[in-house]
């Protein structure tokens, strides 16, 4: 059988001929008498020991006992300089006898209150008498002083109890268990027995009987690595675009919404790109080829691109030397990027007019035709945001993405002039990278241009800017095939393990 | 984006820098928008640009940039031109898919093997951008001494721009030693393979002539008699193309390159059947600028001397309009002939000494002469980006914009965020999948039929010449993209409940774009005993967190295994599939756990 190990050291300790103490077993264990009392009474539930207790009296002097161990009972000493005084023979006066007897203070009045109880002879008229019979040597209390005080015992009886009422000396009880082995127990102990884990697991049975104040708690090695464990989680790129739009939020953007899959009108015409600009015609572009084409079109909204695209905007404005086709622009395909959502916006279409100030963002899908690779998706989130007002600078477009930026840990933003065909001016952001100081590209931004706002309704500023959630996913997570994050070819492992954003 | 290679040391030629390092170069370049990508093969820069100043395609342009970057050029340049004397007729006989033409003669080039390469360089380049591959326009540039034009009028020399038979007349073109009619040039000649497509549709197709005989076939190849070479002193520059606009422009870049290497400019006419031209056209451009605008649009408080300052160190000229009466007519510069070699004048920020106490620049507006080689400068706002750089972009103190707005989620991307919560917290691993996939792994590898009932059966809306036989169509539903990541994680511990609440599409007639785009809450468990019950067990749990209504009744779909399967209705509507995964769509995903699974449109939830 298996027990736990302070109920195997006991029952081996054990006797089956002699119940042995509990303090001998503590000895012999090397356990403290608290376990050995708590692991045989578990023994003896188990009928495997019988725990005998019996009360044990102690008598020990108490300091006036020992003095008169030392010193002679006072009523001895009485009796012996009465007897100098010849009181044997004829009455002495009390003072003449104490004063040689040499007994001081309270012991004169205990000499007296005993001398003649114990017949050593009488007190009368302030005369003492001495028996000459008396024999000091046999005082039953004396003697059984000396005796205690040698680490005899005492009897229970008349001359205990006068020495407890003389308070010459005490009696403490103590409750004494001692075990035997039984039988079975010993019948277990030749069938073996085992060291069994101690109590582990803490049951409903344990608490409601009361007896996880007894048990002993295994200890567990607590430095030990536990199982692994997999939880729900997240997803660490979703967990970077919810604190994105945690930033944005709180900067005072509002989430827009819209097709993935698009006129190439929203995507580009009203961007102001040139039918013919290569990024149009371009192989990374996913044209549908089913649907091919969108219903309608607000048709002013139309008119209205078109004129910005083959005549400009503004008394100097001047359009593109390209061709402008209403077929082309209903072409359907995936967004290449989510500013069509913005131009949806923009024009009223999506949500109706919106009144300056105004602020908006999306952390959605777009899609580029483009080669697999580490650094390179098919699909992936941009970020996208923009800032309507009067009069806006360039100094509030670095103002504001600084501060975005700051968000992420990316600070000293350098901005680069670059060109875009739908913002001017236009600049590429770049920024430290925290851990490895490299100038890395980090957006692109700028002021939209008058030829797309004024076709869109728009008359004050806008100002945009727009980068790949993985980039900043990678920057923050150390990811360095981006392969592992998105898609179906996703390692749950890398998954699993991946630092949480927040 | 792409790249330009100029070499560094005729970079320092021609700025006249000679004491430039490779590395101070490479950051004032950077300055320019022109960023060093490595060294080419010849120990050239490589450099990518932004597809703006097409001027800068040679090491001519960008060198004409940095002089005035460095301040040792200022204002408008703009070469003189002798007139014409050669002539290019246009025939009636035109292909009308390509009717214009425009032209130039540059004379006295000395042309060293770098200068050559760089006018090759400059001509790809220049087709590749502007040119649109020369569907838009093309440029061959010829040996002069080699042409001979009859003198058609008065004694001046003419070339024709004509359309001709495919199969008509021979000539050799360059890289070959053949006599090839065009349409055998389409078939034989490597370059003419490769840009057979812009004219092979052609009735007619174009080509120019001289005395001589066809000389040229644009857009495809040039004839090897007027082939360019070092030895050659006289040029012949023609170009066609779609548009007059685009060609003219292409010219004059084309002309500033040849002219900053030393070479003369001569006007050509080009006579149309009903009009006539003269090119190339070198006049500047203007446009109304209004002080007001670049002072809010840059951040900052300008006077009015600074920015003719900052116009002249961009290559621009700026003057008070006439209309608005400054009373100060010191400042008004027009545009200059050459300023090279004046003195070099104080730059004028904190200088006050011009600023007429009292008068205001509200109303104030210039008028700035946008030189001939420019192709950006689309309207006024262009002007300002250019000053804003000349400014440094950089030394602009960024403000964080007083403007008050509240910010909030879109209800959907709510929707979405609270679903996913509640799947992760019945220890579901969230997934993000592509929305792109092919029609064997959305519907074959399920067993499911397109266009039949069953759950994820819609129409798929599909991509057009994919680039990837693996990503041809939106997927209309998650649980293709969630059995695909548990083929790739066979390896991986299990339990592996995995949910995704992501994209799906399908197409729909009633919308407006002809495709339905919804969100799908999808999920599947695999373990060791996983089965139906741990799948209803959880949307059972997601449809008490919602407080919808779910009832599941039996139903048949073909990737789950028949009496396992059932519709998920919620509020009384059939919204998606719950059930155990059919063993023969485990096995085609390589896996040896059952897996159950359920999916939904999330719209049910609200």
């Amino acid at each position: 059988m298996q027990l736990p190990e302070s109920q195997v050291a006991v029952l081996e300790a054990a006797n089956a001929d002699e119940a042995t103490p509990v303090d001998a077993l503590a000895a012999a264990t090397d356990l403290p008498p608290e376990t050995v009392t708590g692991a045989a009474f578990e023994l003896e539930e188990q009928g495997l020991v019988a725990v005998t207790e019996r009360v044990d009296e102690t008598i020990s002097l108490t300091d006036e006992g020992r003095t008169y161990v030392e010193d002679g009972l006072p009523e001895v000493r009485l009796y012996e300089a009465a007897l100098e005084a010849g009181a044997d023979a004829d009455p002495v006066p009390m003072g003449q006898v104490i004063g040689s007897s040499g007994l001081e203070g309270a012991e004169v009045d205990i000499a007296l209150s005993n001398y003649a109880r114990k017949g050593y002879g009488s007190i009368d008229s302030g005369e003492i008498m001495a028996d000459p019979d008396a024999d000091p040597a046999a005082d039953p209390e004396a003697n059984a002083l000396e005796s205690l005080a040698d680490g005899g015992t005492l009897e229970a009886g008349d001359v205990l109890d006068q020495l407890e009422r003389r308070g010459l000396a005490e009696v403490a009880e103590s409750t004494i268990r001692e075990v035997e082995l039984t039988e079975q127990g010993v019948t277990e102990l030749m069938a073996g027995v085992e060291t069994a884990e101690t109590v582990g697991q803490v049951t409903p049975e344990l608490l409601t009987s009361g007896d996880w104040q007894d048990v002993e708690f295994a200890e567990y090695n607590v430095e030990a690595d536990a199982e692994t464990v997999e939880g729900g989680r997240v997803h660490v790129l979703r967990e970077m675009s919810e604190r994105v739009k945690d930033v944005l939020v709180g900067m005072g953007f509002e989430e827009m919404d819209g097709p993935h899959a698009d006129a190439d009108f929203w995507i580009n015409d009203c961007l102001f790109m040139p039918q013919d600009h290569p990024a149009r015609t371009h192989w990374d572009r996913f044209a549908l080829e089913q649907p091919t084409h969108i219903d309608e079109l607000p048709e002013d909204l139309v008119e209205r691109v078109e004129r910005a695209h083959r005549e400009g905007v503004g008394e100097d404005g001047e359009g593109y030397h390209s061709p402008w086709d209403e077929d082309f622009a209903r072409a359907l395909a995936l967004r290449g990027h989510t500013t069509s959502l913005s131009t949806r916006y923009l024009s009223g279409e999506e949500i109706g007019e919106i009144e300056p100030p105004a602020r908006y963002f999306s952390v959605e899908k777009a899609y580029r035709n483009d080669t697999l690779d580490a650094t390179h998706l098919l699909e992936f989130y941009q970020i996208e945001g923009w800032v309507m007002a009067e009069d806006l600078s360039v100094r509030d477009l670095m103002g504001t993405f600084e501060e975005f930026y700051a968000q992420f840990g990316i600070e000293d933003i350098q901005f680069k002039p670059h060109y875009n065909p739908y913002t001017e001016p236009s600049f590429e952001l770049f920024g430290t990278h925290p851990t490895t100081g490299e100038l890395i590209e980090i957006g692109n931004s700028g002021i939209f241009r008058e030829e797309m706002l004024e076709p869109l309704g728009v008359d004050c500023d806008v100002m945009a800017w727009g980068l790949a959630l993985e980039r900043l996913a990678m920057l923050a997570t150390g990811a360095e095939d981006i392969r592992d994050l998105h898609g179906t070819l996703a390692d749950l492992e890398f998954l699993r393990n991946a630092e949480v954003t927040y | 984006m792409p790249t330009v290679d100029i070499d560094p040391d005729e970079l320092r030629e021609l700025t006249g820098h000679e004491e430039k390092s490779d590395e101070e170069l490479q950051e004032e370049l950077f300055g320019l928008g022109l960023e060093f990508e490595g060294w080419t093969e010849d120990d050239e820069f490589e450099l990518e640009f932004a597809p703006d100043r097409l001027d800068r395609l040679s090491v001519e342009g960008v060198a004409r940039s940095m002089r005035y970057q460095y301040g040792d050029a200022r204002g408008v340049h703009v070469p003189s031109t002798n007139s014409a004397e050669w002539t290019i007729e246009v025939d009636e006989s035109v292909p009308d898919e390509r009717p214009y033409v425009t032209g130039a003669v540059i004379r006295d080039v000395d042309l060293d093997e770098d200068g050559l390469d760089s006018l090759i360089q400059l001509q790809e380049k220049l087709h590749a951008t502007m040119g649109r591959k020369r569907a838009k326009g093309a440029i061959g540039i010829h040996d002069l001494t080699m042409l001979k034009g009859s003198p058609a009028t008065e004694g001046n020399p003419t070339i024709r721009y004509v359309g001709v038979e495919p199969d008509g007349d021979r000539f050799v073109p360059l890289d070959s030693d053949a006599e090839l009619t065009p349409a055998e040039v389409l078939e034989e000649h490597q370059t003419g393979r490769e840009y057979a497509g812009l004219v092979s549709e052609y009735e007619r197709y174009p080509a120019i002539y001289d005395d001589v005989g066809l000389f040229s076939f644009p857009p495809v190849i040039n004839g090897r008699r007027t082939e360019v070479s070092t030895d050659s002193r006289d040029l012949f520059v023609e170009m066609t193309g779609t548009d007059q606009w685009t060609i003219d422009k292409m010219l004059n870049i084309v002309c500033y390159a040849l002219a900053a290497r030393g070479a003369t400019l001569e006007d050509v006419r080009v006579e149309y059947p009903d009009s006539e031209l003269v090119r190339p056209d070198l006049s500047t451009k203007t446009k109304r600028v209004a002080h007001d605008r670049i002072e809010t649009l840059l951040g900052i408080d300008l006077d009015p001397d600074e920015v003719i300052d900052l116009a002249e160190r961009s290559g621009l000229a700026a003057t008070r309009s006439e209309n608005e009466a400054t009373g100060d007519d010191g400042s008004s510069i027009t545009p200059l002939e050459d300023r090279d070699g004046l003195e070099e004048r104080d730059s004028p920020t904190g200088s006050d000494e011009s600023k007429a106490e009292g008068v205001s620049t509200d109303d104030l507006v210039y008028e700035v002469a946008i030189p001939p080689y420019r192709v950006d400068v689309l309207h006024p706002l262009d002007v300002i980006d250019d000053l804003g750089r000349a400014y440094g972009f950089n030394d602009l103190e960024p403000r964080y914009p007083e403007v008050g707005t509240v910010g909030g989620r879109h209800e959907r991307s709510r929707l979405e965020r609270a679903a996913r919560t509640q799947l992760v917290g019945l220890g579901f691993e969230d997934m993000l999948n592509f929305h792109m996939i092919d029609e064997g792994q959305n519907y074959e590898r399920l067993g499911v039929e397109p266009g039949t009932d069953a759950y994820g059966a819609g129409e798929p809306a599909t991509i057009k010449e994919p680039y990837s036989e693996d990503y041809t169509m939106l997927r209309t539903w998650c649980l293709p993209s969630l059995l695909q990541v548990l083929e790739n994680n066979t390896h991986r511990a299990y339990p592996q409940h995995l949910s995704e609440v992501g994209f799906a599409a399908e197409l729909d007639e009633t919308e407006n774009t002809g495709v339905g785009e919804g969100r799908h809450v999808g999920a599947v468990l695999a373990s060791h005993g996983s089965g139906y019950e741990d799948a209803k067990a959880r949307l059972q749990a997601l449809a008490r967190d919602f407080d919808v209504e779910l009832e599941t009744p039996a139903t048949e779909h073909p990737t789950f295994i028949p009496g396992r399967a059932a519709d998920v209705v919620i509020d009384g509507e059939v919204v998606g599939v719950v059930g155990e995964i059919h063993p023969k769509v485990l096995v085609e995903h390589d896996l040896e756990v059952p897996v159950a699974a359920f999916e939904f449109d999330i719209e049910a939830l609200r």
